[in-house]
């Protein structure tokens, strides 16, 4: 007797075991709806594409139109004064930011300082993680970030996130009227600040700029001594090439004038990427990112150039390296990569994420300390009304035009292009 | 209930049939460690291996024949049958599989080593020896590289010249830089430490009166290793093998540091460029190569193991413990061992240490010293006024976070690794032991960032019993169990394969439960199995990274967040600070599992 009534509680067990089993199974087919619906969603999403396309510039053009009046009407918006928002926002609380940089860190703690009484959190990600993580989310139904602080990625963030109406396009209207093109009204957003990649090299080694056209990069001169960080694992380096290729003509143009003859194509489609290819039959070194170059051509004297994000000209000190960007290649220098600000659909601390982009803005007369941590030397603001730390201007950079859609759609072409030469 | 009472002799057949595998405990774990895996594992997995075969909206970058929602194999022809194939797959493919070979034998070689060293030979400075075996997997393994690049590195990725390069004005070869020998001398090195434990736990509860008989009988040293040590070790050899292979093809830092001057790609850096580059389904097909290599070196370890009966070496008898004596070569073995280690396992720590004091990076004076990066304040002349770590507003947040999810997920980690391996070791020949071993081996090859982003579509919204995880603790816990299966289930079967089921059938006997008999008897065989897999759980919760990033919200911020973002603004000696933090953190619980948990690895099995 003994005995069983010890096998009673195995029988117990299975009971519990296989009531769980069936409860999980049924949990199982329940995320087999939610997913399926879910996906309905998203399909449906796409499908209203055009809709939410729509939508988004229907408040595109709304901002527009808000820019003709806004020179007159400063009032008008009186729901988005200052003081409205902030009133909302204390009543809201927080503000959550999802942002690939920690500049969005550093102009938190100086908003919560200006305006008490909200939280601001930052998360922060990549952007291609945040693109995943922010479309499962609102797949599900979650709506977490309220400000969305990314860079693109060849494209992508426009066709999948902005387009779709994920992200959504804000400019207040007193600020749309100071804010250079194309981040007024042509690109997909507003940006805060403007990056690219460009030529570096060792300012001890070199007095002056050793390199004027992307072509002196595959002259003897340059054999072995060219560096680059990965465009494999960092798709901003890619667009650089990838835009070489959609503007071919410029490259062919540039070849012409170093060389004084016409380009000849060794068995390539365009002159892009013939010059992908000219750079790896130069020995292009490929590391695995932006600081490794750096380090490659700053930490010792070195006649090697590489490429590297412009930005990173500020932690020359940190870093012990004497490096010097290049602002003036033929044909172009580089491709903007830009640092655009959005709202997040469905955000739930919508006048506190207005209140605290205008606080990263710098605000209507762009001198609110949150602009600060983006106003740095290799980036740029573009505000007709704010000072530059930079010797050149925004305007008078030489930058070929950041079309995400051909970018979007040549990356890929462009990524096997580059795995063919390994 | 009735029928429970009514006499055995009367009950048919098929009804005690059907009540025996009711009630035996393999059945009943492993169905509900099956259920669990579908959940987890499995059907993540599928949804995966779907995807790959139907269109995106995102393929419509890749050709214009895309029509999203269909059904297409386009994806699978491109990786495998075209002209991208050889050099998007097979090239790196082959990289791997060599990466994955070499690493697995030389990490065997290293930990096995150690291992038999500390159990079964009278080498002096174990207890140093065991313990610094551990500390090159606190380390991050890009630290190992990095080192190795210190060291070794030639004129061709430019910056201050290699150490040996300088010494000896020789430029070092690109094969001893960069590459394939630096990838596997790294990872050989972080990941050894797996099958110094998983070996050393199998050697230490292993009876040495087998060994002595053998010596009786006139068998020579090398006889009996190759006889009788080496056959009772295997499945913890093969465990330990397979593990090593999988972490080792899947490994991103090491890889993408060292291999990518030479042009050295392996599936793990495509993978991650192709997800880098939003082209999911390519990223898809290409771990899902990689979850059908290892599934089917897993069966090859199961015909390997299959055939051979029992491993027994814990039974019931006392088993006396005889050390083999080292001789003359006692000393000379012991410094070699302990300066080897010190050499991989103290120089980085130091050198890592000795960076977070100093005020500007690699400049060895003591007017450079400042504890500014631990404790600081704001100070506009230092990293444009970025206060010392443990001055950062969430910097106790994170701590607290990391040690929760930490400290949680490895006991939960452990204790799930021991079922499931009591299941795996004792169902080995049926086909629900080999389903849970085959499914509990697949999060090391799911990429981090794929089965996070799964997750959060699974617990974003509450489905049924389960409320929306999501943003929780619960989650990230949740997500490195499940990551960290395949070591834990490994492990734990491994040592169960060496524990007799004799025990368990005289406690059965005597009337105890299932329960009674896991708790009085497997735990505590198993205690320092257990105490191993918490402490590498712990180890590795408390660094991982890629994992969590997606499924951290700031309430749920960690230390290795922390560093990301320090990582991101170039502040070094400020991550450093991080890492050190944490390094600190595991050398206490390693020191506490080491005094409390009594899991020296130096004392045998019931030795205490």
């Amino acid at each position: 007797m003994l005995n069983r009534l010890h096998q009673n509680k195995p029988a117990k067990t299975v009971l519990a075991l296989a009531a769980a089993a069936m409860i999980m199974t049924a949990c199982g087919q329940n995320a087999d709806n939610g997913n399926a619906s879910a996906n309905g969603e998203a399909s449906a999403n796409a499908g209203t594409n055009a809709n939410g396309q729509a939508a988004g510039n229907e408040a595109g053009t709304n901002a527009a139109a808000g820019n003709g009046s806004g020179n007159t009407t400063g009032a008008s918006a009186s729901e988005e004064s200052v003081d409205a928002l902030y009133a909302k926002a204390k009543e809201e609380g927080k503000v959550i930011v999802y942002s690939t940089s920690g500049r969005a860190n550093d102009a938190a703690e100086t908003f919560m300082k200006q305006y008490p009484g909200i939280k601001v959190e930052v998360s922060k990600v990549k952007s291609d993680e945040m693109m995943d993580k922010v479309m499962k989310e609102q797949d599900a139904g979650q709506f977490n970030p309220d400000v969305i602080v990314t860079k693109e990625v060849s494209g992508a963030v426009e066709e999948e996130m902005v387009k779709p109406g994920r992200y959504i396009k804000y400019l207040p209207e007193d600020i749309a009227p100071k804010v250079d093109e194309p981040y007024r009204t042509q690109a997909e957003a507003y940006a805060n600040y403007v990056e690219f990649r460009t030529i570096f090299y060792n300012a001890k080694h070199y007095e002056k700029a050793p390199v004027s056209n992307w072509w002196d990069l595959t002259t003897p001169e340059f054999k072995g001594k060219v560096y680059t960080a990965d465009p494999l694992s960092s798709p901003a380096f890619m667009d650089l090439f990838t835009t070489m290729v959609t503007n071919s003509d410029d490259m062919a143009a540039a070849y012409k004038e170093k060389f004084g003859k016409d380009i000849e194509l060794h068995g390539t489609e365009n002159a892009g990427y013939e010059y992908i290819q000219e750079l790896f039959d130069n020995g292009l070194i490929v590391l695995k990112g932006s600081d490794d170059v750096l380090d490659a051509i700053g930490k010792a004297d070195s006649e090697a150039v590489g490429l590297a994000v412009s930005g990173d000209v500020s932690k020359n000190e940190e870093n012990g390296w004497t490096i010097q960007p290049i602002y003036d290649i033929k044909p172009k220098t580089a491709v903007p990569d830009a640092g655009y600000f959005f709202l997040a659909n469905k955000a739930p601390h919508e006048a506190g994420a207005k209140l605290f982009i205008r606080w990263m803005m710098g605000e209507t007369d762009a001198k609110g300390a949150g602009l600060d941590p983006f106003n740095e030397v290799g980036s740029w603001v573009p505000r007709s009304d704010v000072q530059t730390k930079n010797d050149i201007s925004f305007e008078s950079l030489n930058l070929w035009p950041f079309d995400g859609e051909a970018l979007y759609n040549a990356a890929p072409k462009v990524r096997d292009f580059w795995i063919k030469q390994k | 209930m009735a029928k429970v009472t009514a006499p055995i002799s009367q009950r048919p057949r098929w009804q005690n049939i059907i009540l025996n595998r009711l009630r035996n405990p393999v059945h009943l774990i492993g169905a509900a460690a099956l259920l669990f895996l579908s959940y987890m594992v499995i059907w993540p997995v599928l949804r995966i291996a779907w995807s790959t075969f139907i269109w995106r909206r995102q393929d419509m970058r890749l050709t214009g024949e895309a029509d999203p929602g269909h059904f297409t194999l386009y994806h699978w022809i491109r990786v495998l049958a075209s002209d991208m194939s050889y050099s998007l797959f097979y090239k790196p493919l082959l990289n791997s599989l060599a990466v994955g070979a070499t690493v697995s034998v030389l990490s065997m070689a290293i930990g096995c080593g150690l291992a038999w060293l500390v159990t079964r030979t009278d080498i002096p400075l174990k207890r140093t020896i065991s313990f610094l075996a551990v500390i090159p997997y606190l380390l991050p393994a890009w630290i190992l590289s990095q080192a190795w690049l210190t060291f070794f590195k030639n004129g061709k990725i430019g910056g201050t010249p290699g150490i040996l390069q300088s010494l000896l004005h020789v430029s070092m070869p690109d094969w001893l830089s960069y590459g394939f020998v630096p990838i596997v001398i790294s990872l050989s090195i972080h990941d050894s430490v797996f099958f110094f434990l998983i070996v050393g736990a199998a050697l230490s509860s292993m009876n040495s009166q087998l060994e002595e008989a053998a010596s009786v009988a006139g068998a020579s040293r090398l006889t009996i290793l190759r006889r009788i040590v080496m056959p009772l070790v295997l499945p913890s050899i093969l465990s330990g093998f397979i593990l090593i292979f999988t972490k080792a093809i899947s490994s991103y830092g090491v890889p993408a540091l060292l291999g990518t001057p030479v042009n050295f790609y392996m599936i793990s850096t495509m993978l991650y460029s192709s997800m880098r580059s939003r082209l999911t389904t390519e990223a898809n097909v290409l771990s899902l190569t990689l979850m059908l290599i290892s599934m089917l070196a897993i069966y090859v370890n199961h015909r390997a193991i299959g055939r051979r009966k029992s491993f027994v070496t814990v039974t019931g008898k006392g088993s006396a413990r005889t050390l083999t004596p080292l001789g003359s070569w006692k000393y000379p073995v012991a410094t070699l061992a302990s300066l080897g280690m010190a050499m991989v396992a103290v120089v980085p720590l130091l050198v890592l240490l000795a960076q977070s004091f100093m005020l500007k990076e690699g400049t060895y004076s003591l007017s450079n010293f400042t504890t500014h990066y631990w404790w600081g304040g704001s100070d506009p002349a230092i990293n444009t006024g970025e206060k010392g770590a443990m001055q950062n507003p969430i910097f106790t947040l994170a701590l607290k976070n990391s040690l929760a999810i930490a400290g949680i997920a490895a006991i939960a980690a452990a204790v799930v690794g021991v079922a499931l391996g009591y299941v795996v070791a004792r169902g080995r020949l049926s086909w629900l032991g080999r389903a849970v071993d085959q499914a509990s081996f697949l999060p090391y090859l799911i990429p981090g960032i794929s089965l996070a982003a799964l997750y959060i579509s699974i617990f974003a919204k509450p489905t049924f019993f389960l409320p929306a995880l999501y943003g929780t603790m619960t989650l990230l816990i949740l997500i490195t169990v499940v990551k960290e299966l395949p070591f834990t289930v490994k492990a734990g079967s491994a040592s169960m394969l060496q524990i007799g089921t004799e025990l368990e059938e005289a406690a059965q006997i005597s009337g105890a439960s299932w329960l009674t008999r896991f708790r009085r008897i497997l735990l505590p065989l198993n205690r320092k199995n257990l105490v191993s897999m918490f402490l590498l759980v712990f180890i590795g919760a408390m660094k991982e990274m890629e994992l969590i990033i997606l499924l951290v919200t700031p309430r749920t911020e960690t230390l290795t967040t922390l560093t990301f973002y320090y990582a991101e603004k170039g502040y070094e000696q400020l991550t450093n600070v991080i890492l050190m933090i944490i390094i600190f953190i595991v050398m206490a619980v390693y020191a506490a599992a080491v005094k409390f948990g009594k899991a020296d690895l130096t004392q045998g099995i019931g030795g205490q």
